[in-house]
């Protein structure tokens, strides 16, 4: 087995104990920073997939989420200037007047393991503060607004407004959350719509490219 | 029959008189829950966690961890005397002026094992704790249903309750959170103690888990639930109460992430949502209603709602059992 078809294992199996010590072996066995991180891109991929089909649950994707960002921790000196696998910077945050942040941490990690730099603005986010991040971050190609109760979907709805209102013509705008449908997304405007996070990484690729 | 005999026909697996509405079948009690478990109004609960008061409830302050390890969590978990929580006296209070005769009394055990481990390290902490390290979050578990043990069996002498509702979200939208096997080999042993020291002392348990967790409901049947709460659509509801009449009653039924419990939803969405519940799940007879209506200021079970009063008189009109 190569080195490199041995780090995408570590990933999807979630060993992050492992992983550093086989992404420096695939190193020194003459493996490229960008080649490695592309493998463990594409294991989170297979990941995401699995999840999307209930082969896996949110148990296993964290893990081999954590591995894969174990990875490319000992990627990140060698890569420094090196955009090639960059699909942009996506600002994440649920809505204002909710707290939940499970479903946007593990959207946050899948659309990372895809590929994205993240910014994280957390829980009860005004919807300014979407278009503030988006303004105030580098190369911001895609926003990530998550809603958890039905309560918070009108805050849904003004966060794509105010987004859409904003002049950010780059950015595009994914939504989610257990209330959430895809034509609700539609009706406030929504760029995207995701059911969970393994198709939100699948979701924020295709709206990027 | 009144609504107490009717709910008891019910429970014994007989076909009932009519279909039930917990807003007019249960008193509902949460006092003993709030000394033992969550505080109602947020605040420090009796583990030092923080509960932050919403208009849906409360819930444990967001990154605010007690530890991040779970082998760690004997140095950070220290389980109060239950003798000192006040549950004799919120029961007391709770009980004033309740014709036990006519309803039943169900008190609320909320924060079960997995969300008492999520309040003190987060979901994705316990989350991957569950498949990292199995054996520490059994140990934990085992501890932590002691303690819930002690708490029922305080909830029991004190309240007399007819029904215990046990509170733990195994679930999202869309499946369950972890694997039934991670499940039944992690959680689940302690789960059963937890349901047989209730049951063992002649209560009805009451299970609830919201989201889509189906692939164990056969679990808590045969752990010995008779009731499960808060049956969310996405489940199959019609095939699990097929297959459970006489076992299990399914309380629930309402699209709780559908128009009739948007914000601003009007009271025709909800007398629509109302006679849907009717007429899909009223034949099964085993059945009872849970709607789910939010307004401005909250969850109207607790806060009130002017369309309730149109929604329980929809109810009551509809032919449910036919």
């Amino acid at each position: 087995m190569s080195k490199i078809t041995e780090v995408k294992e570590l990933v999807e199996a979630g060993k992050s104990k492992k992983i550093g010590a086989a992404v420096q072996e695939a190193l020194d066995a003459g493996g490229q920073p960008a080649e490695i991180l592309q493998a463990m891109v594409d294991s989170m991929s297979v990941v995401g997939d699995k999840f999307s089909a209930g082969e896996i649950f949110v148990p296993e994707m964290l893990i081999a989420a954590k591995a894969m960002s174990k990875g490319v921790d000992v990627l990140r000196p060698l890569m420094t200037g090196d955009n090639a696998a960059s699909l942009g910077t996506c600002v994440i945050g649920t809505v204002a007047g909710d707290l939940h942040d499970i479903g946007k941490n593990l959207v946050s990690m899948m659309i990372e393991s895809a590929g994205f730099t993240m910014v994280d603005l957390g829980v009860d986010v005004p919807a300014k503060k979407f278009v503030e991040a988006a303004r105030e971050n580098d190369n911001v190609t895609l926003i990530a607004c998550s809603g958890l109760l039905t309560t918070t979907m009108p805050a849904l709805k003004e966060a794509v407004a105010t987004i859409k209102a904003s002049g950010l013509s780059d950015c595009k705008v994914i939504v989610g959350g257990a209330p959430v449908t895809p034509e609700f997304a539609a009706e406030i405007g929504a760029d995207g719509y995701a059911a969970d996070a393994g198709s939100a990484a699948v979701k924020a690729k295709e709206l990027v490219k | 029959m009144n609504q107490r005999e009717n709910f008891f026909a019910m429970i014994e697996g007989k076909k009932p008189e009519f279909i039930p509405n917990i807003m007019e079948l249960y008193k509902i009690c949460v006092g003993g829950a709030d000394c033992a478990d969550q505080p109602t109004m947020g605040g420090i609960d009796v583990f030092g966690v923080n509960w932050i008061l919403t208009k849906e409830g409360e819930m444990p302050e967001p990154n605010k961890f007690l530890f991040d390890d779970i082998a760690d969590w004997k140095e950070y978990v220290s389980f109060p005397d239950v003798n000192t929580l006040g549950i004799e006296q919120a029961a007391k209070m709770e009980l004033e002026g309740v014709n036990r005769d006519e309803v039943i009394i169900n008190v609320y055990s909320p924060t079960g094992l997995f969300e008492r481990l999520a309040a003190f390290m987060g979901f994705e902490n316990t989350l991957c704790s569950l498949v990292e390290d199995p054996d520490s979050c059994r140990e934990f578990f085992e501890a932590f249903a002691d303690y819930k043990i002690a708490c029922m069996n305080r909830f029991i002498d004190a309240y007399q309750p007819d029904v215990i509702t046990y509170l733990d979200d195994l679930a999202t939208a869309n499946g369950l959170f972890m694997s039934p096997k991670v499940y039944r080999e992690v959680i689940k042993p302690a789960h059963q103690r937890i349901v047989e020291a209730v049951t063992s002392r002649g209560v009805i348990f009451c299970q609830h888990t919201c989201g889509k967790c189906e692939k164990i409901i056969e679990d808590y049947v045969e752990m010995g639930a008779k009731i499960w709460s808060s049956a969310q659509i996405s489940n199959d509801l019609e095939g699990i109460m097929k297959k459970y009449q006489g076992q299990l009653i399914v309380e629930g039924g309402w699209d709780s992430s559908g128009p009739a419990s948007y914000i601003g939803a009007s009271t025709e969405e909800v007398v629509t949502e109302t006679i849907r519940c009717a007429k899909q799940y009223g034949k099964y007879g085993n059945f009872i209603l849970f709607p789910t209506l939010l307004n401005e200021n909250g969850n109207s079970l607790f806060v009130g709602d002017s369309r309730l009063g149109s929604m329980i008189e929809a109810w009551h009109r509809v032919e449910k059992l036919a």
